[in-house]
């Protein structure tokens, strides 16, 4: 078994699905450590070295939303959230809080694991790589120096707006962007919230690098929240 | 009958009166004469004779009798030759002259002015009859009270038996009236046939509809008829132009108050309707919380045990039963929550433009997790189709038919998925094709009724509830689409198909 150096903080309150939670991080070689509130969360997390936060919103003495806002103030530790509400607004409010992605209840262990690998990975490269210019994702592919996207290994003709829309997926790979995130980001804040024109241009670039719309490779939609590029 | 023998007892009475006031002033203009007065008097008193016919008389017309008399009169009895029409003197042709002339003049006057009198006076009744009812309509609690109200003033102001019947919200008349029937006392009487006065009232083209016993006069309110005010037949003919002018201003009054009432009503329940909503809303968060917490309990906690255990260890078998249990468990919860987000009212209906690829896309990928082995086929228009829905319901609506299908289906049996614009009805078509059983004939027409299970494989051969379906079926009307199954044309499968309007309605956007 692979020993991960990673230390991962499980903050849950149910004992059951703590311990679901803890027995598969421990299977794949992941030190953790757990809290069952609030307080014991932002405790740990200001004394020990912490990697990775698990992060259920349903906590006992507060919400989990406000420990979102708090760590975020001094720290850029990735956060998932895995909470058993599913309004759409609170995903997106806890996504543009800062938490990295978002996992609803019921989950599997599967998807668990393939959530922390692509934030961990995410973070180390945020880290270590700010000078990484060309991102690859199958066979889709940017230059963010060179202003150039390539498909299978041919270069592919994008718009202006296309192209920035892109470089915003690679820059964030398999984190989930909320829509209103990627409006500011392309459009410019003072924008608004008018989705449209953002989903007249995803359907258009969609159309250049999936094969199949409706079955998409790349950038996947989560409805009612926004999209992902995918992380292999 | 009956107003033609008042009428001519009327113009008795007026002939009558001028003909004493002429006889009387003849009588004394000879005591004046005997007296030996001058004939000036004689006049004046004719002439007053003329004004006190005008002022107790109905009419121009006995004025100008009385005055003719009077003239005449004069002519007979105080000129010379007495007794005769002829006249000795020609000035007194100008007394005649001049005596015709001012008696008109003034008789015209005193009518005029006694015409005003009267209608200050039915003026003043009028404004205080409509302020009596405006203002105490203005205090009404109920529509009945309203009815009560217009019945009891109209009946006083226009002397007779008012009835009101009143329509309700969906603008059907109720099955009741309010009559008066005395001074003070009102009866409610039944309504032989609300259907037929509804129908009347809706294709009336004039003021008021004549009926058996009442003409009825429709009560407008801003959005619809509220209410319609009776008037007995016999005093509805009678009506003047004034009285029905103010008929008018009554019903307007009424319809006013009723509106009013409708409002305040509408405001009420609105706002409870809110407070559900909240409610509801915390009560779904809670339950959604609560449902899910444990499922995700159960369904790590038993792929824990499978990850422990050989597949061939018969533990592996009963640890993957309680996680399909809890996974079927799950669909339900998701399926009985959106049933009560629908239920919840258009509030929650919150419809967007969604490009179909996104919706569909969504949907496939769920149905990848919970079936990874089947290929699904989706065939979309290459020109994006934006199509105005709640993409979480319409998802839930894609995702169950997708997950009907693959239980339906072996695994090498083909599933897919299209959308197409139907521009002519404007309208998107989703399809939901697969090559499996199909659907049998006993089961087609129930199949999207709640709590219907295929029959006739015995009661554990597939589970369900019955709700996945008619969630859809709710789902896409909610959408003012329809949705179908039927049994593919060629060879075997089941087809569903359901359509979305690709314009919103002006009802939506309203709101």
């Amino acid at each position: 078994m692979i020993r991960h150096s990673e230390n991962i903080l499980v903050v849950e309150d149910d004992a059951q699905i703590r311990n679901f939670i803890t027995y598969t991080l421990k299977q794949e070689g992941f030190p953790c450590l757990t809290a069952g509130t609030a307080q014991g969360a932002l405790t740990q997390l200001v004394s020990g070295q912490i990697d990775l936060v698990l992060l259920d919103l349903g906590l006992p003495d507060f919400d989990g939303m406000e420990v979102i806002r708090k760590v975020r103030e001094w720290s850029e530790v990735p956060i998932i959230v895995v909470s058993a509400r599913d309004q759409d607004n609170e995903k997106a409010a806890a996504l543009d809080s800062g938490a990295d992605d978002y996992l609803t209840k019921p989950f599997s262990a599967t998807e668990l694991m393939a959530r922390i690998r692509v934030a961990l990975r995410h973070s180390y490269k945020a880290v270590g790589n700010k000078a990484q210019t060309v991102f690859t994702v199958g066979g889709l592919s940017i230059d963010l120096e060179r202003h150039q996207v390539s498909l299978d290994g041919e270069k592919l003709h994008v718009t202006p707006m296309e192209y920035n829309l892109l470089a915003l997926f690679f820059k964030n790979i398999g984190k989930v962007l909320t829509t209103q995130y990627i409006i500011n980001e392309i459009y410019g804040p003072g924008y608004g919230n008018d989705t449209q024109a953002l989903r007249a241009l995803m359907a258009a670039l969609r159309r250049k690098i999936e094969k199949s719309p409706a079955k998409p490779r790349y950038i996947l939609t989560e409805i009612g929240v926004g999209y992902r590029l995918v992380d292999e | 009958m009956n107003r033609m023998i008042l009428r001519k007892g009327a113009i008795f009475q007026d002939f009558l009166c001028a003909a004493i006031f002429v006889c009387a002033a003849t009588g004394v203009g000879w005591l004046f004469r005997l007296l030996q007065f001058p004939e000036t008097n004689i006049v004046v008193v004719y002439i007053l004779s003329v004004i006190l016919t005008a002022r107790f008389t109905n009419g121009y017309i006995w004025g100008i009798l009385a005055t003719l008399l009077s003239t005449c009169a004069f002519n007979i009895f105080f000129t010379h030759p007495y007794y005769t029409l002829s006249v000795d003197d020609p000035t007194y042709f100008i007394t005649f002259a001049i005596m015709a002339i001012t008696s008109i003049i003034t008789s015209a006057l005193t009518s005029k002015a006694k015409e005003m009198t009267a209608e200050a006076i039915r003026n003043g009744q009028e404004s205080s009859a409509l302020y009596y009812l405006t203002s105490h309509l203005a205090e009404a609690e109920s529509a009945d009270e309203i009815a009560r109200i217009t019945v009891e003033t109209v009946s006083r102001i226009m002397d007779c038996r008012a009835a009101c019947l009143c329509f309700n919200e969906e603008g059907k008349p109720e099955r009741t009236f309010i009559q008066q029937k005395g001074e003070s006392d009102q009866i409610r009487r039944s309504v032989p046939n609300p259907d037929q006065i509804q129908r009347r009232i809706e294709n009336l083209r004039t003021d008021f509809d004549a009926e058996e016993e009442f003409y009825d006069w429709p009560i407008y309110g801003s959005e619809s008829v509220l209410g319609i005010l009776r008037i007995p037949k016999t005093r509805a003919e009678g009506l003047a132009d004034q009285q029905k002018k103010l008929l008018h201003s009554m019903i307007e009054s009424t319809a006013i108050a009723m509106d009013r009432l409708r409002v305040i009503k509408e405001r009420i329940r609105s706002r409870e309707e809110a407070a559900q909503e909240r409610y509801r809303g915390n009560l779904l968060r809670a339950v959604s919380h609560d449902l899910r917490t444990p499922l995700a309990g159960i369904m790590g906690t038993s792929e824990m045990i499978m990850d422990m255990t050989e597949k061939s260890d018969a533990r592996y078998a009963l640890a993957d039963g309680i996680y399909k249990d809890a996974d079927w468990l799950h669909a339900l919860v998701e399926n009985i929550l959106s049933l009560t987000r629908l239920q919840d009212g258009r509030l929650m209906l919150h419809k967007e433009q969604e490009p179909v690829e996104e919706v569909i896309g969504a949907a496939v990928l769920a149905i990848g997790k919970r079936a990874p082995e089947r290929e699904i086929a989706v065939h979309i228009p290459d020109e994006v189709l934006m199509v105005p829905m709640d993409a979480r319901l319409i998802g839930q609506v894609l995702t169950n038919l997708l997950d009907n299908a693959v239980k339906h289906t072996l695994p090498e049996e083909e599933i897919s998925v299209t959308v197409s614009k139907d521009s002519a009805q404007q309208m998107a078509v989703f399809t939901v094709a697969d090559r499996g059983t199909g659907i049998s004939a006993q089961d087609q027409p129930n199949i999207f009724q709640m709590f219907y299970t295929t029959k006739g494989k015995g009661p554990d051969a597939k589970r369900g509830i019955g709700l996945g379906l008619a969630i859809c079926d709710s789902i896409v009307t909610a959408h003012g689409g329809t949705i179908s199954a039927h049994n593919q044309e060629k060879g075997k499968g089941a087809v569903f198909t359901f359509t979305l309007p690709l314009e919103e309605n002006t009802d939506d956007k309203a709101q």
